[in-house]
C-alpha cells in the first residue's frame, strides 16, 4: 500500500476518533464523498478541530483559506494535499 | 379574462406605489443624513448633538413602530415602569448620539475621543502567553471607536463579522484616511471564517467575535434579564477546540467624547463530549449573558439590539 492510501486510511480513522463521529466507520468512508455538507456531514466547528488534528497528527498547518477550501474537498484531496506540504517542509 | 386583467392592473398599480414610496423613504433618508453633514460641518460635533433632540423627538412622538421595538427590551429591563416614553427617547437618543460620533470621527480627522481600558494589565498577562485569545463583545456601547483606539497590544486584532458590518468600518476608515486597525474576517467565508480565526489564534493573534447576536448554527439557550433566548456557541466551541481564554470586553460611552473599554469576564471554556456541545456550552453562553446584563445595570440606554432579541 502506497503512502497516500495509507494516509487516507489514517485520516478517516483519526477523524472518526477524534471527531467522535457515532454513525459512520472509517471503511464507510468514501475517498470521493464531501467532507462538509452532503457526504461526511461534517460542520464548521468540526473544521476548526479538523485543522487542529492535522496540525498535531501530520505537522502540516492550514493557514491561506484558498488551499484549505480546495484540501478539505474530500478525504482524497486532504492527504494530497497533507503529502504536498510534508515533502515541501522536508 | 377581464378580471384577471383588472387584477394584473391594480397589482401593478400597487407595485408602483410601493416603489415611489421606498424612493422617496429613501431620499428622505440621504436628505437627513445630508442635514447632519452640513450642520456637522458648519457647528461640529456639538451642532449635531443639539439637532438630536428634536429629531429624535420627533421619532419618538410621531413613531409607534419605535415605541413597539424598543418596548421588547425595555419592558424587561424595566419591569416595573407604567410608561416607557422617556426610556425610549433616551435609548433612541443614546443609539443617535453614537452614530453622530462616528460620523464626527469619520468627517473630522483631528477629532479624538478620550478612552480608558479598565484591564489593560490582565489582557496583556492574557496576550504574553502566546495562544491567542477571543474578545467576546456585543452590540452595546461604541465598541467600533474603542475597538479602533485600543492601546498598542503588539498583537494584530482580527474582527469575526458580516458583510454589511465590514463595508461600515471600512468606510469609516476610509473617511479618516487611515488603514483599519483590524483586520476583518468575515463570516460568511470559506467555513463561516472559523478556519481564519483559528489560524489566527494559533499565531497568538485577538480574534474579536460578536456574541449576541443569533443567525445560524449551534446554540445554546440562556436566561437574559429572566427570559429565555438563543445565542450562538460557535465562539466558545473555537475557544474550546483551539485551548484559548475568553475575554468578555463591553464597551461604554461615558460622556460627551469619553468611553471606557472593560473586561466583564474571562474564562476558559472546555468541551468534554462534542456530541452534546450545545449543553456543555451553554454555562459559557450564560456568563457571557450574565456579564451582559450586568453592564445593562449600569448602562440600561446603550443596548443596541432593535429587534425581538427573545426570538432570535
Amino acid at each position: 500500500m502506497n503512502n497516500l492510501e495509507t494516509l487516507k486510511n489514517k485520516l478517516k480513522e483519526i477523524i472518526v476518533r477524534d471527531l467522535k463521529l457515532i454513525d459512520v466507520t472509517p471503511e464507510e468512508i468514501d475517498d470521493n464523498a464531501p467532507l462538509f455538507g452532503d457526504g461526511l456531514g461534517l460542520d464548521s466547528l468540526d473544521a476548526v478541530e479538523l485543522v487542529v488534528i492535522i496540525q498535531k497528527n501530520f505537522g502540516v498547518q492550514i493557514i491561506d483559506m484558498e488551499e484549505g477550501r480546495k484540501a478539505f474537498e474530500s478525504i482524497e484531496t486532504l492527504a494530497k494535499f497533507i503529502l504536498e506540504r510534508q515533502e515541501e517542509n522536508s | 379574462m377581464d378580471t384577471n386583467k383588472e387584477k394584473t392592473t391594480t397589482n401593478y398599480k400597487n407595485l408602483k406605489i410601493k416603489r415611489k414610496r421606498k424612493t422617496i423613504k429613501q431620499r428622505l433618508h440621504a436628505l437627513g443624513h445630508w442635514i447632519f453633514y452640513v450642520t456637522m460641518k458648519f457647528f461640529g460635533h456639538k451642532g449635531a448633538y443639539i439637532l438630536l433632540w428634536p429629531v429624535v423627538g420627533s421619532y419618538v412622538i410621531f413613531s409607534k413602530r419605535i415605541h413597539k421595538i424598543t418596548q421588547i427590551y425595555l419592558k424587561k429591563r424595566f419591569p416595573n415602569k407604567r410608561c416607557y416614553w422617556l426610556d425610549t427617547f433616551k435609548l433612541v437618543h443614546s443609539f443617535s448620539q453614537v452614530l453622530v460620533d462616528r460620523a464626527w470621527l469619520g468627517l473630522n480627522p483631528k477629532a479624538k475621543f478620550e478612552g480608558k481600558l479598565e484591564g489593560l494589565k490582565t489582557l496583556k498577562k492574557l496576550i504574553a502567553k502566546g495562544k491567542g485569545l477571543i474578545l467576546l463583545t456585543a452590540h452595546v456601547g461604541i465598541w467600533q471607536v474603542a475597538f479602533s483606539n485600543l492601546p498598542d497590544l503588539n498583537v494584530p486584532v482580527n474582527v469575526l463579522m458580516h458583510y454589511e458590518e465590514e463595508n461600515a468600518a471600512k468606510h469609516y476608515f476610509d473617511l479618516r484616511n487611515q488603514p483599519c486597525p483590524f483586520h476583518i474576517i468575515r463570516n460568511d467565508g470559506f467555513m463561516g471564517g472559523l478556519i481564519e480565526a483559528s489560524a489566527a489564534l494559533s499565531k497568538g493573534e485577538i480574534v474579536t467575535i460578536m456574541a449576541d447576536r443569533y443567525v445560524h448554527g449551534p446554540y445554546a439557550r440562556v436566561k437574559f434579564l429572566g427570559y429565555e433566548t438563543r445565542v450562538p456557541i460557535g465562539a466558545y466551541m473555537l475557544a474550546a477546540i483551539t485551548a484559548t481564554p475568553v475575554v468578555v470586553l463591553l464597551t461604554a460611552k461615558t460622556g460627551k467624547t469619553n468611553y471606557l473599554v472593560k473586561i466583564w469576564d474571562v474564562f476558559y471554556p472546555i468541551c468534554k463530549n462534542r456530541s452534546k456541545k450545545e449543553q456543555e456550552m451553554q454555562k459559557y453562553a450564560q456568563k457571557f449573558i450574565d456579564a451582559l446584563e450586568e453592564y445593562l445595570k449600569i448602562y440600561p440606554y446603550q443596548w443596541y439590539n432593535f429587534y425581538d432579541f427573545w426570538k432570535q
